[in-house]
């Protein structure tokens, strides 16, 4: 009997670590990039600004810079990512020499194996 | 509030919604611009933008409150024609001209447009940089023919301005669908070095030290220098550099930096300005794709106005700025795009991660365009 309990129990253990896993492997595959763009955007209310009363006749707004949403940004198309890799780096330099005619080709494209294509 | 169509909050991304509004025809107010600030409202150049969408389109019905916080817009039809345009130099007139590009398909007569202002800033995409990368997308949405050209004849850099550029565009009825899912590999740089006001030679500084760094990649490299003189030179000195990078397939990358206006903030070396350009040109050509940042948000229009066909783009990280416009196409056009993000292979040394974007066309048909 007590064998059959240790049984129905043995799922439970590190049930913790596997949570964690699972969270681990979900954060790891693709960002659901459809979700983030289409999902309701989390508008910020009124009382985001802060207000307080003045002798009871005046309101004090303070506009929050921190916003999630900003409303009132700058209308520009220019995009800008704060963390711009470092171009001076010979590794950063080597992670885009593909994109150029002068990198390494497909199997498929490559000179070498097109001319020996036509050899043949 | 059904009866005034969408509503939306706040002054940002403005020309999306007044864009958007014009082609799908539906009325939008926008209220709360500015209302938390010291200097409530609309600004010059939102009015001055306005006046400019009010030249292109027939019957458009605007309405501002009192303090200019709340606009109310209800679209008339798009007329083009012969347009001139005092753009208000707060902005450039790439900021103009980035919602003019959208537009110019569909009018009922082909558009000339001259618009006057800032030609180069810091700020917006600059008209050298549009001309050499929203006119080829656009031709590959089947955009084309005579007299599609974007012509720098004064050059006014900021904050006086005093440039001159000429846009026209032939009405087009359908657009294409496209499927521009690989850019190839890139063959060749080109570029333009300009200068005003300033002494001719800061052009070749800044050529040489872009041309040391990314001639590590490529040995086709070329850059113009485009110095303008007299009256042509605009209200202010400055210069800049743009670098377009160009694939097999016939995709461009783009790149730019302008000095800082002056009397706004520390000025900048030639030499620093073209290695850092030529930085950003790499870090454009990480992220990748077959449309570049700055024109994101007009392939995703074009490919929603776009016959009910599949149409398919690569593109690089989406910026917040395209984020909010695939909202608004939404919002606009009832299209929601798949989205999936494809990872290079392991011994791929093509940058970031990529984006492709896929949706069926709306079918646009431009009915403003008068039948022959």
């Amino acid at each position: 009997c007590e064998e059959g309990e240790q049984g129905a129990l043995r799922w439970k253990e590190g049930l913790k670590q596997k949570a964690s896993e699972a969270f681990l492997r979900q954060q790891e595959a693709a960002p659901n990039l459809r979700k983030l763009v289409y999902s309701s955007v989390v508008e910020v209310g009124d009382s985001d600004g802060e207000e307080e009363e003045l002798g009871g006749l005046f309101r004090v707004i303070r506009p929050q810079k921190s916003k999630r949403f900003q409303a009132d940004a700058l209308d520009c198309s220019r995009f800008n990512p704060d963390p711009c890799h470092n171009w001076d780096e010979e590794e950063v330099l080597n992670s885009i020499r593909d994109c150029f005619v002068t990198g390494k080709w497909d199997k498929s494209q490559d000179a070498a194996t097109l001319l020996k294509e036509d050899e043949e | 509030m059904a009866s005034h169509g969408l509503a939306y909050d706040g002054c940002n991304f403005f020309r999306q919604r007044l864009v958007l509004s014009t082609l799908s025809g539906k009325r939008v107010r926008i209220k709360n611009i500015r209302s938390r600030d010291d200097n409530p409202g609309l600004r010059d150049f939102e009015a001055s933008f306005i006046r400019l969408l009010d030249k292109v389109t027939n019957g458009s019905r605007i309405e501002i409150n009192q303090t200019g916080t709340v606009l109310f817009y209800q679209p008339g039809l798009l007329q083009g024609g012969f347009v001139e345009h005092d753009c208000n130099p707060q902005r450039s007139i790439g900021y103009y001209l980035e919602a003019l590009l959208m537009l110019a398909p569909f009018m009922k007569t082909s558009l000339k447009a001259t618009l006057r202002g800032v030609t180069n800033d810091p700020a917006d995409p600059t008209v050298d940089l549009l001309k050499s990368t929203a006119l080829p997308l656009m031709k590959k949405f089947g955009i084309d023919g005579d007299g599609f050209d974007l012509k720098v004849l004064k050059r006014g850099m900021a904050p006086g301005g005093g440039g001159e550029v000429v846009f026209t565009c032939p009405v087009h009825r359908t657009i294409r669908p496209v499927q521009l899912t690989d850019p190839g590999k890139i063959k060749r740089i080109r570029g333009v070095a300009y200068s005003a006001r300033v002494s001719p030679q800061m052009a070749n500084r800044i050529v040489e030290s872009a041309r040391g760094i990314l001639n590590q990649f490529l040995p086709d490299i070329y850059i113009y220098t485009d110095h303008m003189k007299g009256v042509n030179s605009g209200r202010s000195p400055g210069f800049g550099l743009m670098l377009v990078a160009e694939t097999l397939n016939g995709c461009f990358l783009s790149a730019e930096m302008s000095s800082t206006p002056q009397g706004q903030g520390d000025p900048v070396l030639p030499e620093d300005l073209g290695r850092n350009c030529a930085k950003l040109l790499l870090e454009e050509v990480y992220r990748g794709g077959c449309v570049d940042s700055s024109n994101q948000s007009l392939a995703l229009l074009l490919m929603t106005l776009g016959q009910p066909d599949v149409s398919k783009v690569l593109l690089g990280p989406l910026s917040s700025y395209t984020i909010e416009f695939l909202r608004h196409i939404r919002d606009f056009f009832q299209i929601m795009f798949k989205i999936e993000v494809q990872k290079p292979s392991e011994d791929e040394r093509k940058g970031g991660d990529k984006v492709l974007m896929t949706c069926v066309g709306v079918g646009y048909t431009n009915i403003n365009k008068t039948l022959k």
